[in-house]
């Protein structure tokens, strides 16, 4: 078995050489925290990956030629390669700017072809190229959660033009934990009176979860597609409620629409007016999701919501911003490991315990699903709010 | 056969060896595939790389400039981390950067403007940094550069082998890569105290150092001019001791493209190409 190199690039591969193993990321990572395993933190799947590679196309391989490399080496790498959420801080950490989020998508896609990935991603593959989302549901049901809402006008917020589209994503829209953001959202925009329009059963997963996986090269169906509906709609901007579907299309998608995460587009009608709040006591933190933080360089916008609500009490978490600590509910690890996944959602809950706060508000459907399951399996209160809950709680 | 001719059939080998090695890493990177172009031969990429490298590096050169010496040699970022990593970074990179440069003036002011003053009279200036005015800075910058690199070296090894933190796992290329700069370092002032304990070494023009006039203030050159004081009574072969040292100094540019040392080129691509995202 020959170690495919083109499914990194260039950049990628002279990354693996620039590592210094300072160990400065052992610091940072989540998951080694969790699970103290030299092989499972950002150094050692480096330096793992730098062994495979020396292997195959090193000065010694030169010479003597190439090693074959031990099935069970590359079995117990993939395993280390895809317990990591993705949140990406180790690269904020890494003294010589790895893209380290970047080079792990790229192991994966290295294992892919190698055949070595957990045993869900044949499934979720299947679901999210023939189902079109996460679950393997019909697409159809994909707007089922709007019929818990009083009062849906005929068109059931999905027109055949609008200027704005919300999309939505499956995690909100077949997970019945999370209903309450795109409900929530939809009834702002609603009061609001934006002209916006859900792509209901039309609307396709983003493909994130296929690139988490290592699949990046399947998504093309799904990036034309969506396009292709966004603009039958003749919107000119796309609001996302799912920090991971926003940086997808960011990076992804080639459009001219504008992009814009719910905290964006909310901060914007905050400030002209549309939205206005009562004042209402309430002591909150905020949980920086990952994709929207550290990839995306949202931080600002959730925190400006915050402050604009009269009555709120904001305290920062110890670590936020870009050095917020991940939840657990990134990259796959709830599908690979759900025990380290909950273990990271553990040591959350206690960040968020330690702000004193009644809630903890965040903007990412997935936080609040891995916050809230961990803190009701392990009987640790804690009460978790998408932003657009809180928002339409304190609107007059 | 004269110093310079052996010193150059030698140098001239092991910077083929260091540009094999280095090329011979860069055809292992360009194996990888660039985004938005079919597979090409890596000469191509190779090629493709370099006109993105230079039409970003024209596009703004003041900024590549700053990043160089902010984020690169003076590595902000770490400095944020931990002052004592920092400070151990900067002597060790600052120390061979500056001694490189110290080192080139000297040795293409006195081994080659010199002799082309004699014919060039408009080039008779360059006498100061042989015998004149500029000479005692010369000698006094090398040695202090040099140091810095000795006690850089020797803060890495109190914090590898005696601290020991946690985060920190040696393997044998930390070991190795320590180990010889230290070796070169205690070498390099080794060899020069002999020569300032032994005046004959400098008549004889045993060291390519011996071929510029010795200084008439060797307490400048502090390193060595403490260790002459302990080698006026012993005896060693010169010649052995020119070649104790400069052949490791050659042997250490083959390693690099080899080593972790590789990271000095591999990182300050990493820290340009993230910086150019912000």
């Amino acid at each position: 078995m020959k170690l495919n190199l083109s499914k990194l690039s260039p950049k990628q591969l002279l990354e693996i050489d620039a590592c210094t193993r300072c160990g400065e990321c052992l610091n940072t990572c989540p998951v080694y925290s969790q699970r103290v395993e030299e092989g499972i933190n950002p150094r050692g799947k480096i330096q793992a990956m730098k062994k495979f590679i020396r292997a195959q196309y090193g000065l010694w391989a030169k010479i003597l030629g190439p090693k074959k490399l031990d099935e069970g080496s590359i079995k117990k790498f993939s395993e280390m390669v895809y317990r990591c959420t993705l949140c990406g801080e180790c690269g904020i950490d890494c003294p010589v700017s790895i893209d380290s989020k970047d080079l792990w998508l790229g192991l994966r896609e290295v294992l892919i072809e190698m055949g070595h990935y957990p045993e869900g991603t044949d499934i979720l593959k299947k679901n999210v190229l023939t189902e079109y989302n996460i679950t393997g549901q019909p697409n159809e049901e994909r707007a089922e959660w709007l019929e818990a809402l009083d009062d849906l006008p005929e068109h059931k917020y999905q027109k055949d033009k609008a200027e704005v589209v919300y999309f939505v994503g499956c995690v909100s829209s077949y997970y019945p934990m999370v209903h309450k953001i795109p409900q929530s959202l939809v009834k702002i925009l609603d009061k609001a009176k934006v002209d916006f329009t859900l792509l209901g059963g039309s609307e396709w997963c983003c493909g994130f979860p296929l690139i988490g996986a290592g699949m990046k090269k399947e998504i093309e169906g799904l990036i034309q597609h969506n396009i292709e509906k966004v603009k039958e709609t003749g919107a000119h901007s796309v609001v996302f409620a799912c920090p991971s579907c926003y940086h997808t299309w960011h990076e992804a998608y080639e459009t001219d629409f504008h992009l814009f995460h719910a905290t964006q587009y909310l901060l914007k009608m905050i400030k002209e007016g549309k939205i206005q709040f009562k004042e209402e006591k309430i002591k909150v933190t905020y949980h920086d999701p990952c994709d929207l933080g550290r990839a995306s360089g949202v931080y600002q916008a959730p925190r400006d919501i915050l402050r604009a609500m009269p009555g709120v009490e904001f305290i920062e978490m110890a670590d936020n911003r870009e050095h917020c600590k991940c939840c657990g509910g990134g990259g796959n690890l709830e599908m690979v490991d759900p025990e380290l996944s909950a273990a990271l959602a553990k040591e959350k809950i206690k960040q968020i315990q330690a702000t004193g706060a009644d809630w903890v508000v965040t903007a990412c459907q997935q936080c609040i699903r891995t916050i809230m399951t961990t803190s009701r399996r392990t009987k640790i209160p804690v009460k978790a709010l998408y932003i657009t809950e809180l928002i339409l709680r304190q609107m007059k | 056969m004269g110093k310079h001719l052996i010193f150059y059939i030698m140098f001239i080998p092991s910077m083929i060896l260091f540009i094999w090695g280095m090329w011979f890493r860069i055809s292992l990177y360009l194996q990888g595939k660039i985004k938005g172009v079919e597979e090409i031969s890596p000469g191509k990429k190779f090629i493709i790389l370099l006109r993105k490298g230079w039409r970003g590096f024209w596009a703004r050169p003041g900024w590549y400039i700053k990043v160089l010496i902010i984020d690169v040699i003076f590595h902000k970022k770490l400095f944020g981390q931990s002052f004592y990593r920092w400070f151990t970074h900067t002597l060790l990179v600052f120390g061979f950067i500056a001694t490189f440069i110290v080192d080139m003036i000297k040795g293409f002011t006195t081994g080659y403007l010199v002799e082309w003053s004699h014919t060039i009279p408009a080039l008779s200036f360059v006498h100061a940094f042989e015998t004149g005015s500029i000479r005692p800075f010369l000698d006094f910058f090398l040695e202090f550069f040099s140091f810095l690199i000795l006690v850089g070296c020797v803060l890495a090894i109190i914090r590898r082998f005696i601290l020991r933190p946690n985060q920190l796992r040696t393997e044998e290329e930390d070991i190795t890569a320590l180990t010889y700069i230290l070796f070169l370092e205690l070498s390099g002032f080794f060899i020069e105290g002999y020569r300032i304990a032994h005046p004959e070494v400098v008549a004889s023009r045993i060291y390519l150092a011996n071929f510029t006039p010795a200084s008439a203030n060797n307490w400048l050159s502090f390193g060595g001019y403490f260790l002459s004081q302990f080698l006026r009574g012993i005896r060693i072969n010169a010649d052995f001791l020119w070649y104790f040292h400069v052949l490791p100094s050659l042997i250490w540019f083959v390693y690099i493209p080899h080593s972790k040392l590789l990271h000095i080129f591999t990182s300050s691509v990493t820290v340009f190409a993230d910086r150019s995202k912000q």
